[in-house]
C-alpha cells in the first residue's frame, strides 16, 4: 500500500495546490464582503458562505475519489456481474444522494391505515363510506388497501356483504380484488366459491382473473382445472410465461410429468420464452422421474445457445437433478474460474473466448453491413469518408491495438486531454505495438485541451485517422479492429451497447458480445506520468459448457444485480467419475 | 310597415342580427338529441350489471340496525340467487340474441377482441366505452397484451377529451341560447329599437379571410420561403404521422393568420404517400387545392439554389446566430416519439446542405427533455425571429417545462459567454430588419395596382397587428 499511496499524494498536491490557494483567496474576499454587508443587515450573502461549504465538500469528494480509484490492484472487469450496479451506487454517493429516500406509494399506505381491524356491520361500513373523501370509489379503495396490508379475509367478506345488501349485487371489479386477496393469502375454499360465482354470473372472465385463478388452482388439489383455465386464456390472448410456469408447477408437483412436458412443448411452439421458474419445476420433477432426462439436457443446450444464465435457485435444482441421476455418480460443487480459464474445483480448462474463423467472418460482415452502413450511411458518416477510411486501413499493416482517442482522453475528469491520450499511446508504443488512434478533426485545432505538440507526438507514435466532427467514431473503431484480425484489441470505456443493438439477430449479438469481452481493453487505473494499467481480458468464455465428463454452468448468485452486458462470475461445476 | 319589413329581410343576412343564427341552432337541435340515443350500435348485448340492477329484496334484510348479526357469506347467496333469478327470464327471449353473439364471437375474428375489451372494462382497466370496428382491428393486430392495453388506454383518453369538449360545447350552447332569449325579449319589449344603430360597417370574417388570402398570395410571390421536408413518412409510425400532420396544419394556420407570412413549401411530398392522404383527410380536397402554399414532390435543391438552403436540425454542430432573410430554411417534417437521432442531419449531409440548430443553449438554460421541438413551435420561433429579430422573443415558444429561463438573468459567473453573445447580433439584426421594411415601403419599383394594394394592406396590417398581436394566445 505504501508505494501506491506515495504517488497518490504527489498527484493530489500537484493537482490541487494551485487550485486550493486560489480558492482560499476567493474565500477570504467573500468573507470580508459578507461581513461588511452583514452589518447592514443583508442576509443574502449567507448563501455565499454555504457555497463555500459546498466547494469544500466537493474537494473532499475529489480527494476521496482518488483514493477509491486506486485501491484495488486488479479491479473487476466492466463485464463482471454487479459492476455497473456498484459503480452507480458509488456515483450516487458521490453526488450526495442517499439510498434511503425511495419513493413510496403514499395513497396506498394511507388507505391501509384506514382499514378497520375487525369485520364491520353494514351500518358501520355505511357510516365509514359517508365519512370518506370519495364515496364512489370508497369500496374499491378499501379492498385495495386490504390487499396491500394483507388484512384478515373476514373484514373483506364483511365489506362484500355490505355491498351486496346495499346495492343488490357485487360488481366485477370488486370481486376481482377479492379474488386477488383469496389467492394471495391462500384461502382456497373462498377462491372456489368466487370462481363459481364469477363463472355463473358473467359470460367470460378477463385475463387478469384467469391468471389469478391459474395461480390459485395450481396450488390446490383441483390443479387439473388450470389446464381448462389456460385454454380459456389461450382463446383470448397468448398466455404469459408465468401462466405456463404455474400450470407446469402444478403438474410436476402432482406427479404428472407427462402433462408438464406437454405444456412445456406447447409453450415452445407458441414462441414464448420460458422463465426460470418453469425450468426449475421441470428439473424438480426430473429428480424423482428420470424419464425425461434427454429433454432436460436439451434445456441446458437451449440455455447455452441463447446465452441464458440460471439463477441460484435453478442452479441448485440442476445440481440436485444431476446428483440424483442413477448410475452416473455426478458430483456438484460451487466454483470460481482462474483468470487463466481453469476451473478451481475440477481443474479442467474452459472454452476459449476466441471466436472461430467462421464466426469471426460472420461478425465482421455483419458489423460492416449493419453497424457502419445501417439503413442510412449518412446517419453515422458519409460514403466518401467511409471509402477514405477503408483505403486508409487497407494501405497500412494490421494494427495490434486501436484506440478510441476521445474516450481515452476523457478518462480523467480533469487534466489535459491530449496529455492523457499521449500517455496511453506511449505505453503501447513502448511495447512495440502497431497502434491506430481514432479521433475527430477538432482534436487537431490546437486548443487548450488539445495541445499541438502532444498531438504531433501522438501522430509520430501511431497511425491516426480523424473523422468529421459530426461523424461517429465508434463504428470506425469496430471496423478497424475487426479488419486487423483476431489478435487486435481496442481501447475504450464505451460498452458499445448502441452498436450491438444495430445487429440484426440474437446470434450475431451474442457473437459480438463474446468478441467484445475478448478484445476490449478498459483503462482501470491511470496516473499521469506514472501508471497506465488495463483491466484484464478474460481468456475463457462464460457460457454453459460440457465435455463428456463434466458440466460447467455459470449462474447468477443471489443478491448480485447483473446487467444484460455483464456475465456472472460464479460457476456450478459438475463432474462424473463414470 | 311593409317596406320596413322587406328592408329588414334584406338586411338580415348582412348584419349581426341574432335571428338567423337562432334558426340555425334550432335546426341542429334534433340531431344532437338523437346522437345521444344511438351511442353504440356495435355493442353486443351484455347483461346489465351492477348499475341497473334492482335492489335485492328477497335476501334476508337486516331488521334491527343495532343488533344486526354479521353474516359474512351473505353476498354469495345474493349473487347466486341473482343468477337463478336472471336465467329464468333470459331463457325465453334470449335465444336469438345469445345465438347472435355466439355466432359473432366465433365467426368474426373481432368477436374475441371485443369480448376482451369488454371484460377489461369491467375489470376497471382504462378502456374506451365505445369502440369502432376499425379500432378493434388495430387492437387485434397488436400482438402483445401490453401493446393492446396501451392502445386502448390511448383511445380511452382520447374519448375522455372528446366527451369533455362536447359537454363544454353543450353548456356554452345552452348559455348562449338563454342569453339570446333574454335579449330577444328585451327587443320585443321595445319594438321600436329593432333596427340597430350601427353607423360603422361590421368587419366580416369573410373579408378577413379575404385579406389573409391576399396576404398569403403576396407571400407566395414575394415572401421568404420556408420549406417543410416531407420525406420522412416511412420512418414513422401511423400515429406519429398523424401528429406530424396536425403540427403542420397548426403551422400553416398560424402562418396564414400572421403578418408577413412565410411562403410555405411542402417539398418531397409524395402524391401517393401517407402524408398526402392524411393532408387530404384533414383539409378537405377542395381546401387543400386552394391552399396558399406550394406543395411539390420535388426536392428542395431542385427548387432553390444550393447555397441559399439551410437545413435546421437539432443535431447540427452549427448554431444559427442571426436569421438571414435571404436564406431558405428547411424544417424536417418528422415527429420522433421513438428515438430517431440524426435522421434529418443524415438527410442534410446527403444533399450536402448547410445545417444549423437554434441557439437554445446560448439563450436558455436547458433543464430536461430533448432539444427537438414540435413543428409549430419551430414555425413560431422562426416567424418571430424574422419579425422581431430577437431570439429572446422567439425562444419564448420553447416549452417552459424544458428550461429555466435565460441565463442572463441568473448570476453571471457560470454563463459569461452566453450572456455576452445575444446582445451583439440582436442590434445588428434590428437594423437589418428596418432596412428590409424600408425596402418594401419605399424603394421597390412596383407597378401601380399592386403598389396601391400593398399600401392599403400595410395600413390594414398595422391595425390588425395591434388588434391581433398575440393571435396564438387566443387559440
Amino acid at each position: 500500500m505504501g508505494p501506491l499511496l506515495m504517488p497518490n499524494l504527489r498527484v493530489c498536491l500537484q493537482h490541487f495546490l494551485p487550485v486550493l490557494s486560489r480558492r482560499n483567496v476567493l474565500n477570504l474576499s467573500h468573507k470580508n464582503v459578507s461581513q461588511c454587508f452583514k452589518v447592514g443587515g443583508v442576509n443574502t450573502f449567507c448563501t455565499k458562505n454555504i457555497n463555500n461549504h459546498a466547494v469544500d465538500k466537493r474537494k473532499a469528494f475529489k480527494s476521496r475519489d482518488f483514493a477509491i480509484k486506486e485501491r484495488p490492484v486488479f479491479p473487476k472487469s466492466v463485464f463482471a456481474a454487479g459492476t455497473a450496479r456498484r459503480t452507480a451506487e458509488l456515483m450516487k454517493k458521490k453526488a450526495g444522494f442517499s439510498d434511503t429516500d425511495e419513493p413510496s406509494d403514499y395513497s396506498r399506505k394511507r388507505h391501509a391505515a384506514e382499514i378497520p381491524d375487525r369485520p364491520l356491520t353494514s351500518s358501520e361500513w355505511k357510516r365509514m363510506k359517508e365519512g370518506s373523501e370519495r364515496p364512489d370509489r370508497f369500496v374499491l379503495r378499501m379492498m385495495e388497501g386490504m390487499l396491500s396490508a394483507s388484512a384478515d379475509i373476514n373484514i373483506a367478506k364483511s365489506l362484500l356483504a355490505y355491498v351486496a345488501v346495499d346495492t343488490g349485487t357485487v360488481p366485477y371489479e370488486l370481486l376481482l380484488r377479492y379474488l386477488t386477496l383469496c389467492v394471495n393469502d391462500g384461502h382456497w375454499d373462498e377462491m372456489y366459491d368466487v370462481y363459481d360465482i364469477m363463472k355463473s354470473r358473467f359470460r367470460s372472465l378477463d385475463t387478469g382473473a384467469y391468471s389469478l385463478l391459474v395461480k390459485g388452482f395450481s396450488k390446490t388439489e383441483r390443479w387439473k382445472e388450470t389446464l381448462v383455465l389456460l385454454e380459456n386464456i389461450n382463446k383470448i390472448i397468448t398466455p404469459s410465461p408465468r401462466n405456463y410456469a404455474n400450470a407446469i408447477a402444478a403438474a410436476m408437483k402432482h406427479g404428472s410429468s407427462a402433462t408438464g412436458w406437454t405444456l412445456y412443448n406447447q409453450l415452445l411452439e407458441k414462441g414464448i420464452s420460458p422463465n426460470q421458474d418453469t425450468w426449475r419445476y421441470l428439473f424438480e420433477g426430473g429428480v424423482s422421474d428420470h424419464k425425461y432426462d434427454d429433454e432436460l439436457l436439451s434445456i441446458l443446450q437451449h440455455m447455452r445457445d441463447n446465452q441464458i444464465y440460471p439463477d441460484e435457485l435453478l442452479a441448485n435444482t440442476i445440481r440436485k437433478w444431476f446428483e440424483s441421476r442413477p448410475d452416473q455418480k455426478w458430483i456438484g460443487g460451487i466454483s470460481i474460474v482462474n483468470p487463466s480459464g481453469v476451473c478451481r474445483s475440477c481443474g479442467s480448462e474452459l472454452e476459449s473466448i476466441q471466436l472461430t474463423d467462421e464466426d469471426y467472418a460472420d461478425l465482421k460482415d455483419s458489423v460492416m453491413k449493419n453497424v457502419i452502413k445501417g439503413i442510412d450511411v449518412f446517419k453515422k458518416t458519409t460514403p466518401e469518408e467511409l471509402e477514405n477510411f477503408k483505403g486508409f486501413v487497407s494501405k497500412r499493416p494490421p494494427f495490434d491495438v486501436v484506440i478510441d482517442g476521445l474516450n481515452v482522453a476523457n478518462t480523467l475528469s480533469r487534466g489535459n486531454e491530449s496529455e492523457t491520450l499521449l500517455a496511453v499511446v506511449s505505453e503501447f508504443s513502448q511495447q512495440g505495438l502497431s497502434i491506430l488512434v481514432l479521433g475527430r478533426k477538432h482534436m487537431l485545432y490546437s486548443t487548450r485541451s488539445w495541445n499541438r505538440h502532444h498531438m504531433k507526438q501522438i501522430q509520430q507514435k501511431a497511425h491516426c485517422f480523424f473523422t468529421e466532427n459530426i461523424s461517429e467514431d465508434d463504428p470506425f473503431l469496430l471496423y478497424a479492429t475487426l479488419h486487423s484480425g483476431n489478435h487486435c484489441n481496442f481501447v475504450s470505456r464505451d460498452l458499445m451497447r448502441d452498436h450491438k443493438a444495430c445487429l440484426p439477430d440474437g446470434r450475431t449479438k451474442r457473437l459480438f458480445f463474446k468478441w467484445q469481452r475478448g478484445h476490449q481493453l478498459v483503462l482501470s487505473s491511470f496516473i499521469p506520468g506514472k501508471m497506465v494499467r488495463f483491466q484484464r481480458i478474460q481468456s475463457y468464455d462464460t457460457i454453459i459448457q460440457t465435455n463428456t465428463k463434466s458440466w460447467h454452468i455459470p449462474y447468477d448468485a443471489v443478491g448480485v444485480e447483473r446487467c444484460t452486458y455483464e456475465v456472472p462470475e460464479k460457476w456450478l461445476c459438475l463432474t462424473t467419475s463414470n | 310597415m311593409r317596406f320596413v319589413k322587406s328592408l329588414l329581410n334584406e338586411l338580415r343576412p348582412h348584419c349581426h342580427s341574432l335571428l338567423p343564427r337562432l334558426n340555425v341552432n334550432k335546426r341542429y337541435l334534433p340531431a344532437l338529441e338523437c346522437s345521444g340515443s344511438s351511442l353504440n350500435p356495435f355493442q353486443t348485448p351484455v347483461r346489465s350489471l351492477c348499475t341497473s340492477w334492482p335492489k335485492w329484496k328477497d335476501a334476508p334484510q337486516p331488521k334491527d340496525l343495532e343488533s344486526e348479526k354479521l353474516d359474512l357469506d351473505i353476498w354469495k347467496s345474493v349473487m347466486r340467487s341473482q343468477v337463478a333469478h336472471e336465467e329464468t327470464p333470459r331463457d325465453s327471449d334470449d335465444d336469438g340474441a345469445l345465438g347472435e353473439t355466439g355466432v359473432m364471437s366465433k365467426d368474426s375474428p373481432l368477436g374475441a377482441t371485443r369480448e376482451l375489451v369488454e371484460m377489461w372494462q369491467q375489470a376497471g382497466k382504462r378502456v374506451p366505452e365505445n369502440i369502432t370496428d376499425e379500432q378493434l382491428e388495430i387492437v387485434a393486430e397488436h400482438s402483445t397484451k401490453s401493446a393492446k392495453k396501451k392502445y386502448l388506454k390511448f383511445l380511452a383518453i382520447k374519448e375522455g377529451y372528446k366527451k369533455g369538449n362536447k359537454e363544454k360545447q353543450e353548456k356554452k350552447r345552452i348559455e348562449r341560447l338563454s342569453e339570446r332569449e333574454e335579449t330577444s325579449k328585451e327587443e320585443d319589449d321595445e319594438s321600436s329599437s329593432k333596427l340597430r344603430n350601427s353607423f360603422l360597417l361590421p368587419f366580416w370574417q369573410r373579408s378577413f379571410d379575404k385579406l389573409l388570402g391576399w396576404q398569403s398570395a403576396q407571400a407566395m410571390r414575394f415572401g421568404q420561403p420556408l420549406v417543410f421536408d416531407m420525406s420522412y413518412e416511412l420512418q414513422m409510425t401511423p400515429r406519429e404521422r398523424e401528429n406530424t400532420i396536425s403540427q403542420l396544419l397548426e403551422s400553416e394556420g398560424s402562418n396564414r393568420r400572421s403578418v408577413e407570412p412565410f411562403h410555405l413549401h411542402f417539398c418531397n411530398l409524395n402524391p401517393e404517400g401517407a402524408y398526402h392522404k392524411e393532408l387530404l383527410k384533414r383539409y378537405s380536397t377542395e381546401t387543400w387545392e386552394n391552399l396558399m402554399i406550394t406543395a411539390s414532390p420535388q426536392r428542395p435543391i431542385d427548387m432553390f439554389s444550393h447555397d441559399q438552403l439551410v437545413y435546421l436540425t437539432a443535431d447540427s454542430p452549427n448554431v444559427l446566430r442571426t436569421f438571414d432573410h435571404n436564406k431558405v430554411y428547411i424544417i424536417g417534417a418528422l415527429v420522433d416519439r421513438s428515438n430517431l437521432p440524426g435522421v434529418s442531419l443524415a438527410n442534410a449531409k446527403r444533399l450536402k446542405l448547410a445545417t444549423a440548430r437554434l441557439p437554445l443553449d446560448e439563450h436558455l438554460r436547458w433543464e430536461c427533455g430533448a432539444k427537438n421541438l414540435t413543428l409549430d413551435q419551430m414555425f413560431r420561433i422562426l416567424w418571430t425571429v424574422k419579425q422581431t429579430g430577437s431570439w429572446v422573443e422567439a425562444l419564448k415558444f420553447v416549452p417552459q417545462r424544458k428550461h429555466a429561463g435565460s441565463p442572463a438573468k441568473k448570476d453571471s459567473n457560470d454563463y459569461k459567454g452566453a450572456e455576452r453573445r445575444p446582445t451583439v447580433p440582436q442590434k445588428k439584426f434590428i437594423s437589418k430588419q428596418q432596412h428590409s421594411r424600408g425596402a418594401v415601403e419605399g424603394k421597390t419599383p412596383l407597378e401601380s395596382p399592386i403598389a396601391t394594394l400593398l399600401k392599403t394592406k400595410i395600413a390594414v396590417r398595422s391595425d390588425t397587428h395591434k388588434a391581433r398581436k398575440n393571435w396564438w394566445e387566443q387559440d
